[in-house]
């Protein structure tokens, strides 16, 4: 292994000459079939083109062909691949108010530094649930890493340091150019291909493009073949090289083989880019030359004890802290009820810290109860003077310059589930940015009172017959809809999804959606105890 | 002829002597560029430590003592000349931030206050980045004296006075220790 990845970059790969090589000699075995039916029908009597068989000067015309069309085509999809990886993955740059993109980012810039910085290294994040996390590098030399919203929200720092440093290992080793390049072959575009296909609701007449589309990643896996499993090896120990936590990293690949990594959702034939293959292979767990040329990646088993043996470790050790806790990004904070008593002596609440320093009737004089618990005047509570002093703050603070869709106060920023929403003070509504909400679902920070568990169960039960008796109804109702707080127009009122049936407006111009008081809380709760409709006719 | 053969020979010892020559200013260049970035990275945690302690002073009003150890512990680095000392004050700087951090998780209205969180996070990134920064400089290090120590080169390094020995950036005595995870699993295994 080379002193420095100073070194290790300047590397070169002789693999690229290979796939250009097997795309001429594809594309010559076509034209040669093309061209055949031409020759065949000499014999016969009927001539088209020249004496049979043909001269060495056909097969040479032939073979310049096929080299100019090769080349061509290499060079549009390998110029701009990582562009267009992350147009097919939808992958985003981090949002810079997210405190865990910005962790992400500070780690990319910790890595590179550990790399000698002499790659720029950009980070992605891909909005799905799903954890897998890819490298990309084209001809062009723009790098990136880009991982899911699902494995960014679940692991601790030094598990995301470990990954990062895998995938930009993959990127100075030089490796990671190679997988791109036969990724961007074939895959890349028979993944745009199946995108469009369902974007378009399954089209008859688009069928021969998924012919093609299928075609071409079966072409695709025979590049495969010439893509060693062993880098994946040879990423892993230099993560560990550049991070000496070997630990972190079997961590981070036991949780990943335990997790649904994105089959379905990170297009067929790119698996080799990703860090765990998003199918579950039964020949990637399996060794022997059959599994070694076909599979892209080694037997994870065999990554992970691999990777305890330099942490000295066991399995057993290391599933007994994955069970003591999920990673750091967890932290316990609790979420305290808060009850006051309003001008017409009637008990109001509960309300969070936030939504009671925002109720506009709270004065010092105000009765308020934390939890239900000893009754006091807010003057008199050690609440008093976060609440006054958050008030005062709040004065002098811009506000959003939305206002709520409900009842029409403005809505202030709010950090939730370390990212930025928009809370209602009054109704408790909370607008959220549609490319927030599956990183809001997966974050654990917020712990469920059993006040919400409640409202899920009952939810879950309400919207099921509201569900049914809107489609019986469907002409019938007349439903007040809200106005979009950012262009005002109409938004739609629709469920989640139909097995997490918590009610919400979309505004599709604008990519956001409100929710009622606590239907955010419920709708999280409802996903994390997977309590999903079972009602047949959803 | 002997005469041709003779100035070959001269030729060839000159531009032997010469790749060498330059292959160590090269590495030496390396090194006095790692050691930069271990410069920058340093001022940068110099600059943030000052708003973390005053955003934290009012909180922690019972860990005076732990706050005064780090502001000291940040004048004895900024002030110190020379790698074996500025490693030594650095290095204590890093244990007083730990301690810091430690005794901050004891504070929950502080983990709750977004811009302290944020200002951690940063100090946290930045001690990454001065421990990644060390790690290639000692790499590099390490590269530039076995070139300079290997045979025939220490005969071109001691006939140049430019090429000194550098000197490692010593982790501190805490980071040697193995971590306490590791001990319980090698305990575990034991039994």
């Amino acid at each position: 292994m080379p002193i420095t990845f100073i070194d290790i970059e300047r590397q070169k790969s002789w693999r690229i000459i290979i796939f250009l090589s097997v795309l001429i000699a594809l594309y010559f075995m076509i034209s040669i079939v093309i061209v055949a039916p031409f020759y065949l029908t000499f014999p016969l009597g009927i001539s088209f083109h020249g004496p049979f068989p043909p001269g060495p000067s056909t097969f040479i015309k032939v073979f310049i062909f096929s080299i100019v069309i090769a080349s061509i085509h290499f060079c549009l999809s390998s110029l701009n691949a990582v562009e267009y990886i992350k147009k097919g993955l939808g992958a985003i740059e981090p949002d810079k108010e997210d405190e865990i993109h910005r962790q992400l980012v500070n780690i990319v810039d910790e890595i590179q530094i550990a790399a000698g910085g002499k790659v720029k290294i950009q980070c992605l994040v891909i909005p799905t649930l799903s954890v897998n996390a890819l490298s990309a590098v084209d001809l062009r030399g723009r790098a990136i890493i880009a991982i899911t919203e699902g494995l960014l929200s679940r692991l601790s720092r030094p598990q995301l340091e470990t990954v990062v440093a895998h995938e930009a290992y993959h990127i100075l080793s030089g490796d990671c150019l190679e997988t791109t390049a036969a990724a961007s072959l074939f895959a890349i575009p028979s993944s745009a291909i199946d995108k469009a296909g369902a974007a378009s609701e399954g089209r008859i007449f688009l069928a021969p493009a998924f012919l093609f589309a299928w075609l071409m990643v079966k072409v695709s896996y025979i590049l495969n073949m010439f893509v060693s499993r062993e880098r994946e090896y040879r990423a892993d120990a230099g993560a560990v090289r550049m991070t000496r936590n070997p630990l972190a990293l079997a961590e981070v690949l036991y949780m990943l083989s335990r997790h649904w990594k994105g089959a379905g959702c990170i297009g067929a034939g790119i698996e080799m880019l990703c860090i765990m293959n998003t199918s579950d292979s039964a020949l990637d767990e399996s060794e022997g030359w059959l599994a070694d040329l076909m599979s892209t990646h080694p037997p994870v088993n065999k990554r992970i004890k691999i990777l305890l043996n330099m942490a000295r470790a066991g399995l057993s050790a290391l599933k007994d802290r994955l069970k003591e806790g999920p990673g750091g990004n967890f932290t316990e904070t609790s979420r305290e009820l808060f009850y006051a008593l309003d001008n017409k002596y009637q008990w109001q609440g509960p309300f969070t810290m936030t939504e009671l320093a925002l109720l506009p009737w709270l004065s010092a004089d105000t009765w308020t109860s934390n939890n239900g618990d000893a009754v006091a005047k807010a003057s008199q509570t050690p609440l008093a003077e976060v609440i006054f002093t958050k008030r005062f703050a709040d004065d002098r603070r811009a506000v959003s310059g939305y206002l709520c869709p409900s009842c029409r106060h403005p809505l202030t920023p709010e950090t939730y589930e370390k990212t930025k929403i928009y809370r209602c003070g009054f109704c408790g509504g909370a607008l959220v940015d549609d490319v927030k909400l599956p990183r809001i679902i997966v974050r654990k920070d917020v712990r469920y009172s059993e006040r919400i568990t409640a409202l899920s169960r009952m939810t879950l039960s309400e919207n099921q017959l509201k569900t049914i008796n809107r489609n019986k109804n469907r002409s019938a109702g007349a439903v007040n809809l809200l106005h979009c707080p950012k262009c005002g127009s109409r938004m739609n009122r629709t469920f989640y999804s139909m097995a997490y049936p918590v009610e919400l407006d979309r505004c599709s111009y604008c990519g956001l959606s409100w929710f009622e008081n606590d239907e955010l809380e419920i709708l999280q709760c409802m996903i994390d105890n997977r309590m999903a409709s079972t009602n047949p006719s959803l | 002829m002997i005469g041709w053969i003779l100035l070959g020979a001269v030729v060839l010892f000159v531009l032997w002597v010469i790749i060498i020559f330059n292959s160590l200013i090269s590495l030496r260049n390396n090194v006095q560029n790692a050691w930069k970035q271990i410069d920058v990275q340093l001022k940068r945690r110099h600059d943030l430590i000052p708003n973390l302690v005053s955003s934290v002073r009012g909180a922690m009003e019972f860990e005076q003592d732990t706050l005064e150890k780090v502001i000291n512990a940040r004048a004895k680095a900024v002030s110190s000349v020379g790698t074996r000392d500025r490693a030594g004050a650095e290095n204590m700087l890093t244990q007083t931030l730990g301690k810091l951090f430690a005794v901050m998780e004891n504070y929950p209205d502080l983990k709750s206050n977004v811009n302290i969180m944020q200002l951690q996070e940063e100090l946290t990134s930045t001690e990454n980045k001065v421990g990644f920064s060390r790690q290639l400089y000692n790499d590099l290090v390490a590269n530039y004296r076995t070139r300079q120590e290997v045979f025939p080169n220490n005969i071109i390094a001691s006939l140049f006075s430019g090429f000194q020995k550098e000197e490692y950036f010593e982790a501190a005595p805490a980071e040697r220790l193995v971590p306490p995870v590791n001990i319980n699993i090698r305990k575990r295994q034991t039994c």
